[in-house]
């Protein structure tokens, strides 16, 4: 089995809904009405441990709530979960042993105390053997650069140190697996790249299982070999990302410098089915298409031999850009499930 | 007790050193009121030498303990039980194999031993500047009374814990927390000696919790209560200790579920 195994997870929220204006809010008093709001909707999955896997989602589309199940702090309105063979919201304080957890937007560091006290305190709340406590600190402390701020308090430290105590107070247990909910949110590019290059280590030093939600496509990059995209509380795609990128990001783009103007050229080209063309200026063209129609040979032949191009070069797009696609909805994603499995 | 539950408490103390200014400020504020109800009971006691039992002596001693009452487990405590369920950081708790409860109770007994370490000081100037003040009869009694102070220590966390919980359901801690104050202040004896009510007000005074916070460890301190009637009053604080935290258990369950089910 799975580390992780959810099926048809489902988490529904009931809104008030008030009308609006003063007469609104005096009816509410009286006379409540609620709607039903689907926030996760019948969602599977299966992790394995050691994996490292991306949640991706634009806001409100029910990641965090997927964590929040996971986690055991929200208990599902219907669906199954077990982690490591436990129901989290069930066994909540066992679940809590064999997890850790970052939300990018909290700290769990005491804000005027050392931050090394937050961590002896997490060494006493999970009960570890003083050995194993002084190994975990040291490997956190080396990769993580803590001696620069341990002995400060959390109040004192920048947003980028904060982040790094709190992640060592997340891993510190030796935990099996880590959610982490946006963990370089605000962070200049020099902790991210730390950061990242952290959690990598960890994954494969420990085999720790790690879940990370994130808006910024460099750490999907960087960290997952799997993504998972959730909308609309649904998840439209599970695989691998070099899959994602081959499947959905087939758009090129062509463009063109020419060494005297051509002003039939953008005729010409627009007469090719499934491109489209933009001309800059007299000497610069743009060329749209999609891969899987034409290659980028053909309309580069049909260029050549109506102008004279000096120069050109292919744009492709980047993930980001089909993740935003998808966020938009031009692109639709069909579901795939089980790409970790 | 457990470790990781003393840890807790110690890091609190740690936590409340950082703000040991605030907590000056907040004593000096607990003095002047302190100073005010001296002088109005001074002003009360000009033409008469007692007053529904009491003596000037008797109420000398018992705005000292009102004091002390008042000293412990303050302001600070109580926003911040309050405050972690406001901000939502009581998610992250959740998030700990830990008691939401017993950690509430560690992270209060560490700052209180530090409002109390600073109390005492402040107590025992008074009594040495000030010689008028009396004082327990016989060491027997100093040290029911100090029991029955540290009793009531827990009875009020008992009863400011639960009212944290009511922040659960409204947006802000600052209603919570006056009507809870307010509640406590007039039924605890703290603004004035349960015997000045009417009859039908000390009697329901009697029979709640409130009472053993500063009637019970006062009329212990003035020798109202002697012999068996110290252990009754004991008995009582202690019954009422157990009950409030079993309560505190009870709305916890239900409370939390404004995380767990309805996320928050």
């Amino acid at each position: 089995m799975s580390l992780i195994e959810v099926r048809a997870l489902t988490k529904t929220y009931r809104q008030a809904v008030r009308q609006p204006g003063l007469r609104g809010a005096f009816r509410h008093l009286v006379h409540q009405r609620y709607t039903e709001r689907v926030a996760v909707d019948h969602i599977d999955m299966s992790i394995e441990r050691g994996e490292t896997v991306a949640y991706v989602g634009p806001n409100g589309a029910g990641k965090s709530t997927t964590i929040k199940m996971l986690t055991g702090i929200l208990v599902p309105t219907s669906g199954e979960i077990t982690v490591d063979g436990i129901v989290p919201h069930k066994r909540r304080m066992e679940n809590a042993r064999r997890i850790g957890v970052v939300f990018g937007q909290r700290t769990q560091l005491w804000w005027d105390i050392p931050v090394i006290e937050t961590l002896s305190l997490l060494r006493d709340i999970h009960e570890m053997p003083a050995q194993e406590y002084r190994k975990n600190l040291d490997f956190l402390t080396e990769l993580l650069g803590l001696d620069e701020f341990m002995h400060l308090t959390a109040r004192r430290i920048s947003l980028g140190q904060r982040m790094r105590a709190d992640l060592a107070a997340a891993f510190l247990h030796s935990p099996a697996i880590v959610y982490l909910d946006e963990p370089t949110i605000g962070l200049d590019i020099a902790v991210k790249e730390r950061i990242r290059g952290f959690i990598k280590q960890v994954n494969r030093e420990l085999g720790t299982t790690v879940m990370l939600t994130t808006h910024d496509l460099g750490d999907i990059q960087d960290l997952c070999r799997r993504i998972v995209i959730i909308d609309h509380g649904r998840i439209i795609f599970d695989g691998a990302l070099a899959e994602m990128t081959d499947a959905f990001a087939r758009e090129r783009v062509l463009h063109f410098q020419l060494r005297t103007p051509c002003p039939t050229a953008e005729q010409e080209l627009q007469r090719i089915p499934n491109v489209t063309v933009s001309g800059l200026s007299d000497t610069e063209l743009s060329v749209r298409f999609d891969r899987a129609f034409i290659s980028a040979r053909d309309i580069t032949g049909a260029i050549m031999q109506i102008a004279d191009v000096s120069d050109f070069r292919i744009d492709e797009p980047s993930i980001d850009h089909v993740i935003k696609r998808v966020y938009d909805g031009t692109l639709n994603l069909a579901v795939r499930k089980g790409g970790g499995a | 007790m457990k470790a990781k539950y003393l840890s807790l408490a110690s890091r609190s103390m740690q936590n409340s050193l950082a703000y040991r200014v605030s907590f000056i400020v907040n004593m000096s504020a607990s003095v002047f009121y302190i100073l005010a109800m001296f002088f109005l009971w001074r002003a009360i006691y000009a033409h008469r030498t007692s007053l529904a039992g009491y003596s000037w002596n008797d109420m000398k001693a018992y705005l000292l303990v009102s004091f002390l009452s008042s000293t412990m487990l303050s302001w600070y405590s109580e926003s911040r039980m309050s405050s972690r369920i406001l901000d939502g950081s009581v998610a992250m708790e959740l998030l700990k194999p830990i008691d939401f409860q017993a950690a509430r109770l560690a992270e209060t007994a560490g700052t209180t031993v530090f409002e109390g370490g600073v109390s005492a000081v402040l107590v025992t100037i008074v009594l040495i500047v000030y010689a008028g003040v009396m004082t327990p009869h016989s060491p027997a009694a100093w040290i029911a009374f100090i029991l029955s102070f540290a009793v009531s220590v827990l009875i009020k966390f008992g009863v400011v814990y639960i009212s944290s919980l009511f922040c659960f359901w409204t947006s802000s801690g600052f209603g919570v927390a006056w009507a809870r104050a307010a509640i406590t202040n007039l039924l605890s004896g703290a603004l004035i000696p349960l015997a000045f009510f009417p009859p039908w007000l000390r009697a329901t005074a009697y029979f709640l919790p409130f009472q053993g916070i500063v009637n019970a460890p006062a009329s212990i301190y003035l020798g109202q209560a002697t012999g068996a009637a110290v252990w009754g009053t004991l008995l009582v604080q202690v019954f009422w200790c157990v009950v409030l935290w079993f309560l505190g258990r009870f709305v916890w369950r239900f409370a939390v579920r404004k995380v767990t089910i309805f996320g928050g």
